[in-house]
């Protein structure tokens, strides 16, 4: 069996019936059989001649967890992948992989797949070639890399494309690639730089889920780069928001969404409205806070907050709601602008304070406009508004 | 279709006649030396009375022409060990140079570069004197090594070109992949710099065998050089063989020019 399954795998990958890829698929369970392992980043420093980059980060990705580093570009998340790939040597801080220590490591020793933002092909190397390439490095029979190879293009579904150069290849084509190279080298931890940043929006979905289906398969510890919270609420477990140098929050997506923990979390993920008041006095499990604009919300919070403080208070646009009657807890407002934007309609109101809101509600088909003139905006019963103080920049 | 004016009438026909002359000043001089090397007369008249094939026979006359046979293929050994030797230090220099940010690097860049400026004949002169100090005499060793200094900037350059070219990338995927250092300058630096060092080699290779002031100094009777002899000869019998040599030059540049073309274009072909 054993010659045979090779001779045919030595064939031209072209050639290979889709019979065999199909054989092929079961063994893809045997790498699954793997335990995931724990990559734990305990107080790293870096600094690149005066600055910062990355400042006391500690970090805890569970075996097989997916972890999001979010941030602006220059928060220290892509500084924080090349200290994990071994191609910056932080200065100072620990990064174990499953409790053994891994910084005395050259990268090419780290066992650690990564995939390139451009993904780094092999430009003058074919498909084939180029996932060959770590397994030929190590010195494995032309056997081995034939069948890995032949595996690998069967679970990133490229099979027939064997022998292209990545250049014959579209975007997409290229990045499964780039997710074979890496993973036939049977990595314990993937890294992925801004993996989506190169592709078309319709090809991202199907790449997001190519991906979140591999690191399973795979039982990978993950941590992806990424300025899109798009992306990291898509297919991370959790999202480490990072902003100069720190981690400003860790979280699931939706605690991140939901209950953001600094002004700058609530800020750069979603939009938000902020509008100004004052706390009035604590009530069960949260304040009573007047708005600016004359407005009082019940604010749920557990931070401590004392009556008299300015505060800042955050809305998402879909947790408002638009009424004809006046109420304590509704701005007056006046209708600007009504964009119907896929399913939602977003209004962007004005209150006579001047502040400008905006407020997003499900669109019911034929619904183009919220009509003209004033209006009271208030909170949606669902909303849960986020407290911060008013002095947080 | 627009109308053109006379102004761009005028400009047309300007550009084309300076086109034309410029064409007439690069490719005349190789046209009249190579129809001259046909002709059938004693003289280097253009143009020749009669076409033949005569003077090429009398060049490749392994007796009567023994003199130039020796020079030709000094002039080869020189420049093609010259070209090699110039390969590995260039490449090992540009390698260091491009890993290096620091000002030092432009600098030693630029030193190395410095023969491409330096007049050569005075390094001809100052080569001479300096190896008749050290008591070294001349030879085909100390000819590859005066050639050496002048043609090694050209792979230099093409190299570094190349180098900075390389997308460093590249190199970090093939350490995360597992690869040494080595196996990655051999598998993924060495086939996409391959074209950069192939179009250095053959400017130097061509460079080194039309050198005059370094042969003109560190040559003797003994190594005499395809140029000097070419010289030589113009300068006691104005023999017409001269003609066939330049047209067998012309031939060979011609030649090597479509070999490598071939070959870079099939490397950038296959590095995408």
């Amino acid at each position: 069996m054993q010659p045979a399954l090779a001779r045919q795998l030595l064939a031209p990958p072209l050639q290979i019936p889709p019979r065999v890829v199909a054989i092929s698929m079961p063994m893809l369970a045997a790498p699954a059989v793997m335990t995931a392992q724990p990559l734990t980043l305990d107080g790293i420093t870096h600094s690149y001649g005066g600055g910062l980059a990355v400042d006391n980060v500690t970090l805890e990705v569970k075996g097989g967890e997916l972890v999001a580093l979010l941030g602006p570009s220059g928060c220290g998340k892509t500084t924080l992948l090349r200290i994990v790939a071994g191609f910056i040597q932080q200065g100072n801080g620990k990064v174990t992989i499953d409790g053994r220590p891994i910084d005395t490591l050259p990268p090419n020793r780290r066992e650690i797949g990564i995939v390139f933002q451009n993904y780094a092909l092999f430009p003058h190397m074919t498909v084939a070639e180029n996932i060959a390439y770590g397994l030929a490095a190590r010195g494995e029979s032309r056997e081995v890399q034939a069948q890995r190879v032949a595996e690998m293009l069967a679970t990133v579904q490229m099979g027939s494309f064997a022998d292209r150069k990545p250049r014959q290849l579209s975007g997409g084509q290229q990045q499964r690639v780039a997710l074979a190279r890496a993973l036939a080298m049977r990595p314990r931890i993937l890294l992925l730089d801004e993996p989506f940043a190169a592709l078309d929006k319709n090809l991202r979905l199907d790449m997001q889920i190519e991906i979140k289906r591999l690191q399973r398969q795979f039982a990978l510890t993950a941590i992806m780069v990424t300025h899109d919270q798009d992306e990291a609420m898509a297919i991370a477990d959790r999202i480490a928001v990072m902003s100069q140098g720190r981690i400003e929050q860790l979280g699931t997506p939706v605690q991140v969404y939901d209950e953001p923990a600094t002004l700058f979390v609530n800020n750069f993920i979603g939009s938000s409205n902020l509008l100004n008041g004052k706390v009035e006095a604590a009530v069960d499990g949260g304040y009573r806070v007047a708005l600016a604009n004359g407005a009082v919300w019940t604010v749920f919070s557990k931070a401590r907050f004392e009556p008299g403080q300015p505060v800042v208070v955050s809305v998402r646009p879909e947790q408002m709601l638009l009424a004809d009657e006046p109420a304590p807890d509704r701005i007056p407002v006046t209708l600007k602008l009504s964009l119907p934007i896929g399913g939602e309609l977003i209004h962007d109101v004005i209150s006579q304070s001047a502040d400008s809101l905006k407020v997003a509600i499900a669109r019911r088909p034929g619904m183009a406009s919220g009509g003209t003139g004033t209006a009271y905006c208030g909170l949606a019963g669902h909303a849960r508004p986020a407290l911060f103080p008013a002095s947080n920049p | 279709m627009q109308r053109s004016t006379l102004g761009d009438v005028t400009y047309n026909w300007v550009i084309g006649c300076l086109a034309g002359l410029a064409i007439l000043i690069l490719v005349g001089p190789v046209l009249i030396v190579i129809a001259t090397s046909f002709t059938t007369s004693q003289t280097l008249r253009f143009p020749p009375p009669e076409l033949s094939l005569r003077w090429y026979g009398e060049l490749f006359d392994p007796v009567r022409s023994a003199q130039i046979h020796i020079a030709a293929l000094n002039s080869v050994w020189v420049a093609g060990l010259a070209t090699l030797i110039g390969a590995v230090l260039s490449v090992l220099a540009a390698l260091a140079i491009t890993r290096v940010t620091r000002p030092s690097a432009r600098f030693i860049e630029a030193s190395f570069l410095s023969p491409l400026i330096l007049p050569t004949l005075s390094y001809g002169l100052a080569a001479l004197m300096f190896f008749s100090v050290l008591g070294i005499r001349p030879s085909l060793n100390l000819l590859i090594a005066g050639h050496l200094v002048v043609i090694a900037p050209f792979i230099f350059r093409t190299t570094l070109a190349s180098l900075t070219q390389l997308d460093p990338v590249l190199l970090e995927a093939s350490a995360n992949l597992g690869a040494s250092r080595i196996y990655g300058f051999r598998r993924i630096t060495l086939p996409l710099i391959a074209p950069g060092i192939a179009a250095g080699c053959f400017l130097a290779f061509i460079s080194s065998m039309d050198n005059v002031p370094v042969s003109l100094f560190l040559s003797n009777a003994r190594t005499s050089m395809l140029p000097i002899r070419m010289w030589g000869m113009m300068e006691s019998t104005l023999d017409v063989r001269i003609a066939a040599i330049a047209g067998v030059l012309i031939l060979a540049t011609l030649l090597l020019m479509i070999v490598m073309d071939r070959l870079t274009g099939l490397t950038k072909r296959m590095s995408g």
